[in-house]
């Protein structure tokens, strides 16, 4: 028994995510209550994207631009530099059209995302509470802004396990042209134990490190040194019975086979259709490296993957200056994409039990300095930000929250990033006050002392 | 405090209770069968208000005066989970109504004072007396006569003695972190006498890779990195100094308080033994070791941030308590106020981070050190010249072009036709090549990664500390004063702080009351740790949580004989090692012949009634496949190796580049691999190494698919196994039946059964290596 019966005995006590030893870790474990929920894909918008440039319009601005704004009652501001010099206020050189049933705004930027907006909800009055990036993209994943706390992904394997026991729970997918600050630790198991942790996946070349024979072994050889291996560690195993993770081990070994076999099919994309593999961009260079991720998330998902989190290059969308070029390509990236997935996951009578989450770690301001006229951009805000959620029993065409006339600052339906968790976690089937993990001392969770589910758009 | 606790359960008893009166058919009716008796579920008792009030594993089942704190509702209403009573209908709202206004109407306490105080954990270790025991001829020494006691109480025996090769193998990982080879194992099994495994153990604690196995223990509890994490990530060229200063420490068998004190005041401490003055700026890395954020904008943040974690890590490191927790809240479980938090805190309110001048010590070969930074500042000279050289054309052209914009942005951009592939391929080594070398001159300067204080003159006085509300440094409450742990001091007057010259003395205040045999918890908490790297899990299996919530210790009277031997023989850790290795407790075999009805007995071998079963850990493994392969580096010491990482991961990062080593400088023990806390080693994540940005007392051991990719296709082990097949047949010739015995006995230090050596020969010698490599029998420890 030894360790690991210790750590899953620590879980006893825990509800009905509580582990029994001869369990896999990875095994189904029932959710707290009926979720709508099976799976969820977190297209990750690295940088802060601007909410009054996409899904927040603000007329606002327009009668307001080239004015300075009032920051004299702004305890601290989150760029201290920045506002030491003037600033003016800067009018979204985009225009914004009302969308759908629903008559949802979107602007110029996403116009393919502008076609599925009554299956989309927005939130327009989420606030971080740090506007640094690298603490912010920890605040954002793992609910704590330093690392070392396991991400949501990571929480919704522990509490939930996996129905794919040949596939991971849970998938990262990085742009590598410039991966997450702090690499793996945005995706590692924190304190959880390992099994929890994201697997990698790139979308060119080898999707999963090492799950190749190496040159010169082909599969049958494989194969012969899989047998050698479960009769050996079986004969060993029946000589010694005082350790159950023997027999972990070899159960282990099956799956990696299992999982060599299930893998390259699971991603094989090129034998999408072409009219799929349009749909997603794939014949485009900008569209290609998201386009590729999404449609491998809708595979995972198909497969029964549990959490899949897509990422945008580091930084990308942190347009401090030039904001006009820089989130221009930045939607044109992944707006096509998001759009075929959203589509595909309906077609296929998956979007009511998919939840997608899209967000970045803040918003941005209102404002930017006098001096950069010319090729204006936006700083960090915490004090608002869009996301939006798509799916996996929310509200279509739903809407919640409001800002102040600038968009600089949420005033009504406030939620904090916790809020968005507890969202998450109560979409996939969890209470994020009951999801919790024994460590240093005591119970930890997702929400520490918990969030608030956003009822509003619920359906 | 002993006799404020005393004195509020008294009235607390004395008042009329309801819970033994009124409401006690209510228990007795649904509640006692299992929380009653001697073992009640969950640790809490219903028998009286008192064991209510004490609660169990989730904590105080009533907190007096408080219905809504109090646990008891929770789980009576289902707000907390399972509901009681478990498995029947819920208690009728009006019983329940009746359970709160009881509850609110007992009187209220104060603070910490609802947590009874732990009376083992705050006192000095007693002398326990060494039990009589059944068999006295296996008692070894006194380590077995109290193993074997719980053993007798429960009419159990210990283990039949372990082979003489698991023995072997067991002590070599334990002690070296590598296998024995062949040679060894045949000696040792021709030599039966007991004197022959201390024998062993003398070679193996005199061996200098004894230090670098278990500096590693110290490394995860220090939460070593050579990086501060983050978006930046930025280095820190001279932290290797902290992971040699911990080998050597080891290796000298430096006594355990030094090494605690040089830790925490290394500047300020007056002690005979001590080294030079370099040494002890180096030790104090262990205060710097956290993650930190270089470009946080709010400064007074970060430095709250960076003194709220070495309060909570050197608590937790030396002394086994949770004291973070007290941080924002008086700690739940333990008696620790905030106010004790914030006291303890002060000891570090003058300390500021710094890089001190340190020289090398002659240990650290000060020549090499100045021969490699002049290398480096020449070749940077050079590399910077080059990369001039090759630049300047391009820059011409770039103007000639009329493009006045970002220059090495253009070079960058591969869809910009201004310069050919040829010349941007030109460009980027010499830019690889210049920044590598002045990334590396830091490594060789004469600096310790350090802390130190800054007092009068320097500044009016030293900075006061307050109590922070909920942690939130806008909510200043009382200030305090530097002062010990009220519940193992029971008293709450300051320290009394030495003169240390031009430093403010408090760290060496804290370090002395820390590295005191009158201290209850060091000494403890130290031999615990060391017992658990020996046995696999501590005598207190929680190592770094010593409270309430932690467990309790399975022996609790050896946990005091050992500290108290830890303490008399002069805080040595080897003569604990030995003490430990040397018993008939340890050279116990991991499989019992009544292991069935023992195992329903005592399913986690609290009582030690076998050996446990123990992995071998992601560096081990590491170490160990390199060592077969030949490939392994002795070379201790010195700036770390890079080892090798895709194509990706070595670009993928916008603020730094990586640079893999020399293969020979791959090829050294994983400990002296550079730790880039956002770079892991493969083995490092799927092997559950630790993560680095917390302190780390115990290493999971998960089982999970990606570890056999790893193991059966990653580079490692591919190579490992040429290595170890070219170095077979070397040995072995052509024969293949020889081959196979020779493999067999390299790895798994026995020769194959007659059917594995005719099974074995079904897959090629390499694979073969990778086959053994990847048995259980290679990675588990019996």
């Amino acid at each position: 028994m030894d360790r690991r019966h210790f750590l899953y005995n620590t879980l006893l006590g825990a509800g009905p995510v509580a582990l029994r030893a001869a369990e896999s870790p990875l095994a189904l474990r029932s959710p707290h209550h009926g979720p709508k929920a099976k799976a969820c894909i977190f297209l990750t918008m690295l940088g802060g994207v601007s909410q009054m440039d996409t899904f927040d319009p603000k007329p606002g601005l327009d009668r307001f631009d080239n004015t300075v704004m009032d920051w004299s009652k702004e305890r601290a501001t989150d760029q201290v530099s920045l506002f030491a010099k003037p600033r003016l206020i800067l009018k979204s050189p985009w225009t914004f059209k009302k969308y759908g049933q629903c008559g949802m705004d979107v602007s110029e930027l996403f116009p393919h995302l502008a076609t599925c907006v009554d299956d989309m909800a927005f939130v327009r009055s989420v606030q971080a509470e740090n506007g640094n990036h690298p603490a912010a993209v920890f605040l954002m994943n793992t609910g704590t802004v330093v690392p070392g706390s396991p991400s949501v992904g990571a929480w919704c394997t522990y509490g939930l396990g996996t129905p794919n026991q040949n596939l991971p729970g849970f998938v990262v997918l990085p742009d590598f042209r410039a991966l997450p600050f702090s690499g793996s630790q945005q995706w590692g198991p924190g304190y959880l134990p390992a099994s929890y942790q994201g697997t990698m996946m790139q979308w060119r070349g080898e999707p999963v490190r090492d799950l190749k024979p190496p040159a010169g072994v082909d599969a049958a050889a494989q194969r012969t040194e899989l047998d050698l291996l479960r009769d050996w560690n079986s004969g060993h195993a029946a000589g010694h019975f005082t350790n159950p993770e023997l027999q972990g081990r070899i159960d282990a070994y099956e799956l990696a086979y299992r999982m060599q076999m299930e893998v390259p099919g699971t991603l094989d994309i090129d034998r999408e259709p072409d009219a799929v593999r349009e749909m997603y961009g794939l014949n485009r260079e900008v569209t290609e490296s998201f386009g590729r991720r999404c449609l491998m998330a809708r595979r995972l998902v198909e497969k029964g993957v549990r959490f899949v989190q897509l990422y945008t290059p580091s930084q990308s969308w942190d347009s401090h200056s030039e904001i006009l070029t820089r989130h221009k390509n930045n939607a044109d990236e992944v707006d096509q994409p998001i759009a075929a997935l959203i589509k595909d996951l309906k077609q296929r009578g998956l979007l009511d039990s998919t939840l997608i989450v899209w967000m970045g770690e803040f918003g941005r301001t209102p404002d930017n300095l006098a001096d950069q006229r010319d090729k204006a951009g936006r700083d960090h805000n915490t004090r608002a930000m869009t996301i939006f959620f798509v799916g996996g029993g929310t509200r279509g065409g739903s809407l919640v929250g409001r800002t102040d006339d600038l968009g600089f600052k949420a005033v009504e339906n406030i939620y904090r990033i916790r809020d968005v968790h507890a969202t998450i976690l109560h979409l996939m089937g969890l209470n994020d006050m009951r999801l919790t993990y024994y460590h240093a001392g005591r119970n930890r969770r997702l929400t520490d002392l918990g969030g608030v589910v956003m009822k509003e758009i619920l359906a | 405090m002993v006799l404020r606790v005393l004195c509020l359960l008294t009235a607390a008893l004395a008042f009329a209770d309801p819970f033994t009166g009124k409401l006690a058919p209510v228990f007795t009716k649904h509640c006692i069968s299992c929380h009653g008796g001697k073992q009640p579920a969950g640790g809490l008792s219903l028998a009286s208000l008192d064991k209510l009030i004490e609660g169990g594993k989730h904590g105080h089942a009533i907190v007096p005066g408080d219905s809504k704190s109090s646990l008891l509702l929770k789980y009576l209403s289902g707000e907390a989970q399972p509901r009681m009573p478990l498995g029947a209908d819920a208690l009728p709202p009006a019983v329940i109504a009746e359970i709160n206004e009881a509850i609110n109407s007992l009187p209220r306490q104060t603070q910490a004072a609802t947590s009874k105080k732990d009376p083992w954990l705050y006192t000095p270790p007693a002398a326990p007396p060494i039990p009589a025991v059944s068999r006295p001829d296996w008692v070894r020494n006194p380590v077995d006569a109290f193993i074997l006691a719980r053993l007798d109480a429960k009419s159990m025996t210990p283990a039949p003695p372990a082979s003489r090769r698991a023995l072997l193998r067991r002590v070599y990982f334990d002690l070296i972190g590598l296998p024995p080879s062949p040679g060894q194992v045949a000696a040792f099994e021709a030599d039966p006498s007991p004197a022959a495994f201390e024998k062993v153990i003398d070679a193996l604690l005199a061996d200098k890779r004894y230090g670098e196995r278990w500096a590693r223990h110290w490394l995860d509890l220090a939460r070593f990195a050579e990086t501060d994490g983050f978006a930046i990530d930025g280095e820190r060229p001279t932290a290797w100094r902290y992971r040699d200063y911990v080998i050597r420490s080891f290796q000298q068998d430096k006594p355990y308080d030094l090494f605690v004190k040089e830790q925490l005041a290394g500047d300020e401490i007056d002690d005979k033994r001590a080294g030079d003055q370099a040494e002890r700026l180096v030790a104090m890395g262990f205060l710097r070791m956290a993650t930190w954020e270089a470009d946080a904008n709010f400064k007074t943040q970060l430095r709250q941030d960076f003194l709220n974690e070495i309060t909570g890590a050197a608590s937790q490191v030396f002394l086994g308590l949770t004291a973070g927790c007290a941080r924002c809240h008086d700690h739940k479980y333990d008696p620790i106020p905030t106010r004790d938090f914030y006291r303890l805190q002060a000891f570090f309110a003058a300390t500021r981070v710094d890089e001190r001048a340190a020289p090398f010590l002659p240990v650290e070969d000060p020549a090499a050190m100045r021969r490699m930074m002049r290398n480096h500042e020449d070749e940077s000279d050079a590399a910077d010249a080059a990369l001039k050289e090759i630049e300047k054309p391009l820059r011409d052209k770039h103007k000639q072009a009329g493009k006045s914009g970002d220059f090495v942005g253009a070079l960058r951009d591969k869809k910009n036709t201004l310069f050919t592939a040829a010349e941007r391929e030109q460009w980027e080594t010499a830019r690889n090549h210049q920044r590598r070398i002045s990334e590396g001159t830091g490594r060789y300067r004469p600096v310790a990664y350090s802390v130190s204080d800054i007092v009068p003159p320097h500044v009016p006085s030293l900075p006061d500390t307050y109590i922070l509300k909920g942690g939130e440094l806008s909510a200043r409450g009382e200030k305090v004063e530097p002062g010990f742990l009220e519940c193992v001091t029971g008293k709450a007057d300051p320290a009394v702080i030495p003169f240390a010259g031009g430093s403010a003395g408090r760290r060496r205040a804290l370090a002395e009351w820390i590295a005191s045999p009158a201290n209850p918890l060091t000494a403890r908490v130290m031999v615990n740790r060391i017992w658990q790297h020996h046995f696999g899990e501590g005598i207190v299996r929680t190592p770094s949580d010593f409270g309430r919530n932690g467990e309790r210790p399975t022996h609790p009277e050896l946990l005091d004989w050992l500290a108290r031997e830890f303490t008399a023989k002069g805080w040595s850790i080897k003569a604990m090692h030995k003490l430990m290795l040397m018993s008939n407790t340890y050279q116990q075999s991991a499989a019992h012949p009544q292991w069935k009805s023992y195992a329903n007995l005592d399913p986690d071998n609290r009582l030690l009634w076998r050996m446990n079963w123990q992995r071998l850990e992601s560096e081990v493994l590491r170490d160990t496949l390199l060592s077969l392969g030949g490939q392994l580096e002795s070379a201790g010491g010195g700036p770390g190796a890079f080892f090798a990482v895709g194509q990706d991961v070595a670009d993928g990062f916008e603020f730094f580049k990586w640079f893999p080593s020399s293969h020979a400088e791959q090829n050294r023990r994983t400990i002296y691999m550079f730790q880039r806390r956002s770079v892991m080693m493969p083995m490092m994540e799927v092997f559950d190494g630790t993560n680095m940005s917390e302190s780390c007392s115990r290493r999971n051991t998960t089982t999970v698919a990606p570890q056999a990719f790893t193991l059966l296709n990653g580079h490692l082990t591919t190579s490992a196994a040429r290595h170890f097949a070219s170095r077979i047949t070397e040995a072995a010739g052509s024969d293949r039946a020889r081959q196979t015995r020779l493999a067999f006995e390299l790895a798994l230090q026995r020769p194959p059964s007659d059917d594995e050596a005719r099974r074995a020969h079904t897959v090629p010698l390499e694979r073969l290596a990778v086959v053994l490599f990847n048995l259980n029998e290679f990675i588990y420890l019996e």
